[in-house]
């Protein structure tokens, strides 16, 4: 498709935007990326311009402007080549959807104390009960998927999909912050950062020249 | 097609409930409905009976559950996809989509300061400045919809859509909490209020003890 754009926030610290990006890339999509740098004096006026919610992610095809990410990925999945991001079986892509609508309206306490940070060293940090409950409640969401996996593949549901998009931001905070794992959820993990596009937008993201002390959600 | 079932909360306050149960009602699938009471005691095993995920709504179609209004909603359209229940234009259904994902994911002042509830007798209400700018961003995203995809119908979309089944939980806390509107958006407002479904919904909510 013709004259797609992207606009996303910083690679570092925009874990929506990342789900996005990992969408558009499995679908096989052509598209020119606008990064729009976060928490900058000039950031607001920029995000409106590319918005129309005034946050990224967005995705522009000439007058249509879609934006947050599930509705890009929805949009995304309609494209050519972007089927394969639900799973093919109507029960495994019902629960594909309800597993990235949860994430998508909850886990508010993780998002708040363990943002997303590509740059940060990986080290453990402190963190309070209802984040514990979230992330026992994440990895209870990937045991029972890998558990049911249809294909041998290794992610959610054997072979990537928009699920684990959706969950990919999750695997790098519970990298960055040292949390500790179920072997299940580790491997899980590695897999994510093992899927190529994943390593591209990290070596982007490092590359960054700004950084946010204390990025948020 | 095995018998669907919705697990559904108080009427009177559950906004997530709402908005599946009236896609439901509005595409004419026929389905049974289970209504859990919550905040009690034994709300939680209660649930756990019926939605696995301990969540409501749940949808369960034979042996298939499934969990949250966004998702039970793009099952819907899977199951009735000649119900229209997003837009046929791709341009029109990408916006649809993005404004229901936006309605899921935002607005916490708004469902925390005017929160839904179908009891309140119509008055004016108040609210600090950010549940301000929810309703302002609501209007933004009314007004838009309606001039370039209502034309056809007294909708966000024209005909009815999920993204009037999301915002539906919305229109009753603008009407209950007496939220100013232009006559545009009054008359989307009495639209959706004056829904067969919605007038059943409502009527259950207010006889709830």
């Amino acid at each position: 498709m013709a004259g797609l754009c992207l606009a996303i926030g910083n690679k570092a610290y925009s874990s929506w935007s990342l789900r996005a990006w990992l969408a558009a890339k499995h679908a096989e999509l052509t598209f020119e990326e606008v990064v729009i740098p976060l928490d900058r004096p000039e950031s607001a006026a920029e995000l409106r311009q590319h918005s129309p919610s005034g946050r990224v992610p967005c995705l522009s095809h000439g007058p249509i402007r879609v934006w947050d990410t599930l509705a890009i990925i929805e949009t995304v999945a309609e494209t050519p080549k972007g089927a394969k991001l639900w799973p093919t079986d109507r029960a495994q892509r019902a629960r594909a959807r309800a597993i990235s609508a949860e994430m998508h309206s909850g886990f508010a306490a993780l998002r708040r104390h363990l943002p997303m940070d590509l740059k940060r060293k990986p080290a453990p940090l402190a963190y309070p009960a209802e984040v514990a409950a979230e992330i026992a409640r994440i990895e209870a969401i990937w045991a029972e998927c890998r558990a049911a996996r249809p294909d041998g593949g290794p992610f959610l549901f054997g072979a990537f999909s928009a699920a684990d998009a959706m969950f990919a931001p999750v695997a790098t905070r519970f990298r960055s912050y040292a949390v500790p794992l179920s072997r299940t959820s580790a491997e899980y993990c590695d897999a994510i950062y093992a899927h190529p596009p994943m390593g591209e937008w990290i070596a982007a993201a490092i590359a960054e020249p700004w950084t946010i002390e204390h990025p948020k959600p | 097609m095995a018998e669907l079932t919705l697990v559904i909360g108080n009427k009177s306050f559950s906004s997530w409930s709402l908005r599946p149960w009236l896609a439901l009602k509005q595409i004419g699938l026929p389905f049974r409905e289970v209504l859990v009471l919550l905040r009690r005691p034994q709300t939680k095993a209660e649930i756990l009976r019926y939605s696995p995920s301990g969540k409501v709504p749940y949808l369960t179609d034979g042996s298939l559950g499934v969990w949250d209004s966004l998702a039970i909603l793009e099952y819907l359209n899977e199951l009735k996809p000649e119900a229209g229940l997003w837009p046929s234009d791709r341009g029109a259904r990408a916006v649809a989509r993005a404004v229901s994902a936006e309605m899921h994911s935002g607005f916490p002042a708004l469902r925390q300061h005017l929160s839904m509830d179908l009891k309140r007798k119509p008055a004016r209400g108040e609210w600090p400045s950010e549940a301000t700018a929810d309703i302002e961003r609501v209007r933004a995203i009314w007004t838009e919809c309606r001039q370039r995809f209502g034309s056809a119908g007294p909708f966000l979309f024209g005909g009815f859509t999920a993204a009037d089944a999301m915002y539906a939980p919305v229109v009753t806390r603008f009407h209950r909490y007496g939220v100013s509107l232009d006559r545009e958006l009054e008359a989307y407002r009495d639209a959706v209020l004056a829904l067969p479904a919605m007038r059943e919904w409502t009527d259950a909510a207010q006889k709830e003890s």
